[in-house]
């Protein structure tokens, strides 16, 4: 049936979903975005993908007693092992995504104008997204989550004034039977927020994007689609190697051992999406030094665009893009080092890794981008 | 016969010879367990000799909430014989346990091994490093403390033991139980057994992991190729 004579039996009963399907085979886009350009619609998908799965895990999860629960799910629920690796497999491709994407954002430099926007919803994003893992990390119920949540809730209530309000409302007190209970519930409820934010990212990513001559432009579909299941097909391949043959990739085996006063982790015991922030925490010493440390890291990434003293419409220099490289390695160090994998050395790695990360962004980059600008 | 065939064979057995060398090499020393490695799965011979060691020493003291006895038909056992084990076993209220039933605490003194609480055995392989392999060091690693060590009353000297002390008294005696199979049950072959039990315990879908991974994987591995194809063909019209 030709659409443009007469409305298709579905656009003429939902009008809206015509102009989806329109708007889908328009040349619209422009012509051969690289493959990394696909990270934000992975990092949508993977959602959904977490989403589909913790929707079953959420139907078997009891937060009274978390570890006994996941014991059924990964021993009596019909192949709830695999819908349990799903969601912890999906977790570390859609991390790798976001750290990926910040690496990219940096490298281009896509965080100056117009793309501000864009870049601080990414982070507001990313910090989402780090605090709705660590939650599902809490929910696990092992003793490297029990101790995790057990810092956290004293932290929060250690905090001074409307923050210190914020956190005991946040976690309802200090640990207690209630309390994983409270973060399933963030753990959702935040998840979905994370759809929010991305939806008024790719607003705001159309909004910055220049788009190229008509003539240049080519639809969605099929091209586009074409590109987007190659990335698919690559993520769920990767995604399958890590499920089935290294199903706890990246996570602490005193996870494996019922949370409880008595089984303690020597190291952070955080899984690896989580490392570099715990070894941000542990940084600083003091009261409130954890949540000093997570904070500044975050800030600091919020506040790059104006650490960046070049000027817009400037390519990045040779200089730039090592120092980022050097960046990437340094938090993959840093989270190396905060699990305890130096062994005696981890402490001092942690303090050169960590002061770095703040050296690279309050000293160099600002030196080196307004010299790269003259 | 074509050289390059010739060559084919050579490699081939070159190949098979270096193989069988770290096959050799493996199953002497490290020791090499069925479950270890990517395409690893569960020895269900050595799971089942396990098992009987397992109920006969570790029960003794050890729980291991997660399992039911039905779990058991999973190493190969028939659901008679898993029954029948089963019905061999007193639950807490004195009644024989049936194939639902986890397996049972057994009631020690809370004073026993100076405090020290047994811990649940289910997970025990998915908790520490190397499970298997460290359950074996340690089932086999209790010597006398080297000059130096001073032990705590009651407690024993473990090489595999991190701090190397232990409250578990040494638990294996060569032929403290009879294997069906004829096996010899000295305290190597029982120690190599029961990690394999335990190893399947704390992994029982280990073999459908494997299974169900190799064919995503091979489906995958062509579904990449196609999909990389039909896009480059799709974005060649645009040039």
């Amino acid at each position: 049936m030709n659409t443009d004579v007469k409305p298709s039996w579905m656009a003429s009963r939902m009008p809206c979903l015509g102009g989806w399907w329109a708007g889908l085979t328009t040349p619209s886009m422009a012509r051969e975005a690289p493959y990394l350009a696909v990270l934000p619609w992975l990092i949508t998908a993977g959602l959904v993908f977490l989403t589909a799965s913790g929707l079953v895990l959420a139907v078997y999860y009891n937060p009274a007693d978390a570890f006994a629960s996941r014991q059924f799910i990964a021993r009596e629920v019909n192949n709830g092992w695999l819908i349990e690796g799903f969601h912890a497999t999906g977790t570390t491709l859609v991390f790798a995504a976001a750290y990926l994407l910040l690496l990219r954002g940096m490298l281009a430099r896509s965080y100056r104008a117009p793309g501000e926007l864009v870049w601080l919803l990414d982070i507001v994003a990313f910090a989402l997204l780090l605090l709705v893992g660590w939650l599902g990390f809490a929910l696990t119920g092992g003793a490297a989550g029990y101790w995790s949540v057990m810092n956290a809730t004293n932290a929060a209530m250690l905090l001074p004034g409307a923050l210190g309000a914020l956190g005991t409302w946040f976690f309802g007190g200090p640990d207690g039977p209630g309390t994983l209970a409270r973060l399933l519930v963030l753990h959702i409820a935040l998840a979905l927020v994370i759809f929010f934010i991305l939806w008024l990212r790719h607003g705001a990513k159309k909004a910055a994007t220049p788009l190229p001559a008509p003539a240049l432009r080519v639809a969605f579909h099929p091209y586009y689609t074409a590109q987007y299941f190659v990335a698919l097909v690559v993520s769920a391949l990767i995604g399958c190697v890590l499920l089935f043959f290294y199903p706890h990739f990246g996570q602490s085996p005193l996870n494996n051992v019922p949370g409880g006063p008595l089984a303690l982790a020597t190291g952070a015991g955080v899984p690896w999406y989580l490392a570099p922030l715990a070894g941000l925490s542990a940084l600083f010493h003091g009261t409130y030094g954890g949540i000093l440390g997570l904070a500044a890291g975050l800030v600091l990434l919020l506040a790059l665009p104006w650490l960046d003293r070049s000027g817009p419409g400037r390519r990045a220099g040779g200089l730039w893009r090592l120092l980022t490289w050097v960046l990437a390695l340094d938090v993959l160090g840093l989270g190396w080092a905060a699990c305890g994998a130096a062994g005696g050395l981890s402490g001092l790695l942690v303090v050169v890794f960590g002061a770095w990360y703040f050296l690279h962004f309050l000293v160099l980059t600002p030196i080196v981008t307004a010299l790269e600008a003259q | 016969m074509r050289p390059v065939f010739g060559k084919l064979w050579l490699a081939t057995g070159l190949l098979a010879l270096l193989g069988g060398n770290a096959l050799a090499h493996d199953r002497l020393s490290p020791f090499h367990f069925q479950s270890q490695g990517l395409l690893g799965s569960t020895d269900k011979a050595a799971a089942q000799r396990g098992f009987l060691v397992y109920e006969t020493v570790c029960a003794s003291c050890h729980t291991a909430k997660a399992l039911h006895y039905r779990d058991l038909e999973a190493l190969g056992l028939t659901p008679d014989q898993v029954a029948g084990i089963a019905a061999g076993v007193k639950t807490a209220n004195g009644a024989p346990a049936t194939l639902n039933d986890t397996f049972p605490a057994p009631k020690i003194p809370a004073g026993a091994f100076g405090g020290a609480v047994p811990p649940d055995l289910s997970d025990i392989a998915a908790q520490r490093p190397h499970g298997a392999r460290y359950i074996d060091h340690l089932l086999t690693g209790y010597a006398p403390a080297p000059a130096g060590v001073t032990l705590l009353p009651s407690y024993y000297y473990n090489t595999a033991y991190p701090g190397g002390q232990l409250a578990m008294p040494p638990p294996l005696k060569a032929d403290d139980v009879t294997y069906a199979d004829g096996k010899s049950a000295t305290v190597a072959q029982q120690a190599a057994d029961v990690s394999e039990f335990l190893a399947w315990s704390a992994d029982p879908n280990l073999d459908a992991r494997h299974e169900v991974g190799l064919r995503a994987v091979l489906f995958l591995v062509f579904l990449t190729i196609i999909a990389i194809a039909s896009k480059r063909r799709i974005w060649r019209e645009t040039v």
